[in-house]
């Protein structure tokens, strides 16, 4: 079976040279013949994946920690620390699904900051909470919390 | 199949990623003999999964993407990892739009685009690799608009540009020029969206929540990275022919900075403990007026509508150093007096570290309508009710201009006995690389043009430098067990000092010594 395998490699290996003499890469190129733009679905991350409550809530702690954007490590951060470790299991797929499926974390802001409508999947008990702890009834100033 | 079968077929070019599973026994260097607890660490067995690729990139933003994408696209086997899942990568934050003198306002030209970020580097960018970007820019950016990127369009249908500061035409005697391409206000996460969803049709393998812990050198050649599953603690040697680096800024070495708590400069810290030197460090971008403590940025807009900085004193301190613009002086000049003002000893709070803003003083109507979101910012990040009291402020940490050193193809580049060197096998894109192309000051919108631009150039260089396939003899045995062990001493530390108090120690030394003031004294003080 490997022996098949080198061959096939070998003869892959030529062909590749030969068509690489030929359109030798150009440091200027226009890489974009023939690409298809229809409308691309990225993958989404697997929130439904069976995983024990404390792992899913440590997992959570860390995906609130690291947004991408400041904003909501800020608020998300803070929100965790305060109220993760008391959810139940159901208030915790919640969260997991709030923070973990919409595909742009500014969306998941303006949501919060209610300067966008939230919508209807994501509003829910926990949305209400995170609302509430955005408004900063408290009136410190947010840092993101230590971890232990 | 046995493992013997396994280690051929990973050595076969068109088999998939192969697994290999061994042991690794690691005598942890870190551990005191004093402690029982740690010796039987001693002997801890780590179990090393490898793979293996023909390239691989680490950090999954846009420079990462970009080179990944390009990479599948001419076959390249690739391997992606990366420690958060790609559209939660700081390159969300970019909300502005990438530069390109595509010329669908006005005429324009790569030439002006290039004399402008030139001059905006306070004339010390690289030249070569500036020419290279504000060239390529054009091309980049339709490219990504053919990969199917939504930008926003002119009535005519051409990609709109709109204005943005430092960009001018005819060599800065043609006035202001519209060169910025956007989508809408998501920019940053419709770039992610496209690249990660172009890779996706192609051979690309994401490892997403893996954390790379370092690089993999043998005899100064790179041979991929060593990194440690976030979810179950498995450790990963990555073995490739080219490794990408593009694990973006290092803004959270400061105390105070705007970007994502993601932002930890891991890959330079990898390239400088895998002996690699880092460039231009000190060029690093403030912002005057950040939240003290949580880093969001007031407007400059803030101060444009009579709003002004006060010190402990309660002194209207611009007057001093700038008496005709005061608080509308430009950044470097306000970040400047706001420093001395806090190295004088005149900061506010406990630390005296900050200064204010003032706000209050302006009718509240003015403030709803000229500032609109303002409000609510300093409110819900800093507690602060504008109308009535003052934002605690300092200057903040925006963007880092240096990394690790490159030439215009991507390569990473080492100085050894008076002449640069390429690094076999390492190339660098984003703000994680230093190509030099932003000088001591990175222009707006510049940003995402230098991580598709030298994203592309990575793909490309690898594309002309290797093959598919070609065959990499396996790893040493021993390559990664540093890290291993550096990993070890880590995990079973016991000193009185916990990880938090550190970092905050480390941040505050760097933004008091090491932030606007880079002077001998200041910065022999902090060490």
């Amino acid at each position: 079976m490997n022996l098949i395998k080198m061959l096939h490699t070998r003869t892959l290996n030529l062909a590749y040279n030969a068509l690489k003499n030929v359109k030798k890469v150009a440091f200027s190129s226009d890489t974009t013949n023939n690409m298809d733009t229809t409308y691309m679905e990225i993958p989404l991350y697997d929130v439904e994946k069976q995983q024990p409550l404390e792992k899913r809530k440590a997992r959570l702690h860390y995906q609130s920690r690291k947004r991408g954007m400041l904003e909501n490590d800020l608020l998300l951060s803070t929100f965790a620390k305060k109220y993760l470790n008391g959810f139940n299991e159901k208030q915790t797929m919640m969260y997991d699904r709030l923070i973990n499926s919409p595909s742009n974390d500014w969306d998941i802001f303006y949501w919060i900051v209610e300067k966008k409508p939230t919508p209807k999947e994501f509003d829910n008990e926990i949305m209400d909470l995170l609302k509430k702890h955005a408004k900063n009834e408290d009136k410190i100033a947010l840092r993101q919390p230590d971890l232990h | 199949m046995s493992a013997l079968m396994k280690a051929a077929v990973s050595r076969s070019p068109a088999s998939l990623a192969s697994y290999l599973y061994r042991n690794i026994h690691v005598a942890a260097s870190g551990a005191t003999s004093k402690d029982a607890s740690v010796t039987t660490n001693m002997t801890k067995a780590y179990t090393v999964i490898d793979h293996k690729h023909d390239a691989l990139v680490i950090g999954a933003g846009g420079a990462g993407l970009r080179a990944a994408f390009g990479l599948v696209q001419e076959g390249f086997k690739t391997a992606v990892v990366t420690k958060l899942f790609p559209t939660r990568s700081h390159t969300v934050a970019a909300q502005g739009g990438i530069n390109a003198a595509l010329g669908n306002m006005e005429e324009d030209s790569w030439l002006w685009h290039m004399y402008d970020t030139v001059k905006g580097s306070d004339w010390l960018g690289d030249q070569d690799a500036i020419h290279y970007m504000t060239k390529e820019a054009p091309h980049a950016v339709i490219e990504l608009d053919n990969y199917g990127m939504p930008f926003s369009r002119t009535p005519e249908g051409k990609i709109y540009q709109r204005a943005f500061g430092g960009q001018s035409l005819k060599f800065g005697k043609g006035g202001q020029a519209h060169r910025c391409c956007a989508v809408a206000d998501r920019t940053g996460h419709s770039l992610l969206h496209t690249l990660y969803g172009q890779s996706l049709r192609y051979d690309c393998e994401y490892f997403i929540e893996y954390f790379a812990l370092d690089l993999l050198m043998e005899d100064g050649v790179c041979k991929g990275c060593i990194a440690i599953n976030l979810e179950d603690g498995t450790l990963h040697r990555f073995q490739a022919k080219n490794t990408i680096l593009a694990t973006g800024g290092t803004g959270r070495s400061y105390f105070s900075c705007t970007s994502a708590h993601t932002c930890t400069g891991d890959g330079t810290a990898m390239a400088a403990r895998a002996g690699l030197q880092n460039e231009d460090m000190e060029f690093v971008q403030f912002h005057p007026t950040g939240i003290y403590g949580a880093g969001c940025l007031m407007t400059e807009g803030c101060r444009g509508e009579g709003g002004f900085l006060v010190n402990s004193k309660g002194e209207r301190f611009m007057e001093r150093y700038a008496p005709v613009a005061k608080d509308l002086a430009s950044r470097d000049v306000v970040s400047r007096a706001m420093t001395v003002e806090i190295m004088e000893g005149r900061g506010c709070g406990p630390e005296k570290d900050h200064v204010h803003l003032q706000l209050h003083h302006l009718p509240p109507e003015q403030l709803k309508q000229r500032l609109p979101g303002i409000s609510e910012t300093a409110m819900i990040f800093a507690g602060v009710d504008v109308t009535k009291e003052p934002i605690p402020v300092l200057p903040t940490v925006h963007y880092n201009m240096g990394g690790t050193p490159t030439n215009f193809r991507g390569e990473v580049i080492t100085h050894r006995g008076g002449a640069d060197r390429v690094v076999a096998g390492l190339l660098a894109a984003g703000e994680a690389s230093c190509a030099s192309v932003h000088g001591a000051n990175r222009l707006g919108a510049n940003s995402l043009l230098d991580i598709v631009v030298f994203g592309r150039a990575c793909a490309l260089t690898v594309a002309d430098t290797a093959r598919p396939g070609d065959p990499q003899p396996p790893l040493a045995p021993t390559t990664g067990e540093a890290s291993i062990a550096n990993l070890d001493s880590i995990r079973y530390a016991n000193g009185s000092i916990s990880t938090a108090d550190l970092r905050l120690r480390m941040q505050k030394c760097m933004q008091k010594n090491a932030a606007v003031f880079r002077q001998k004294s200041t910065l022999e003080e902090g060490t």
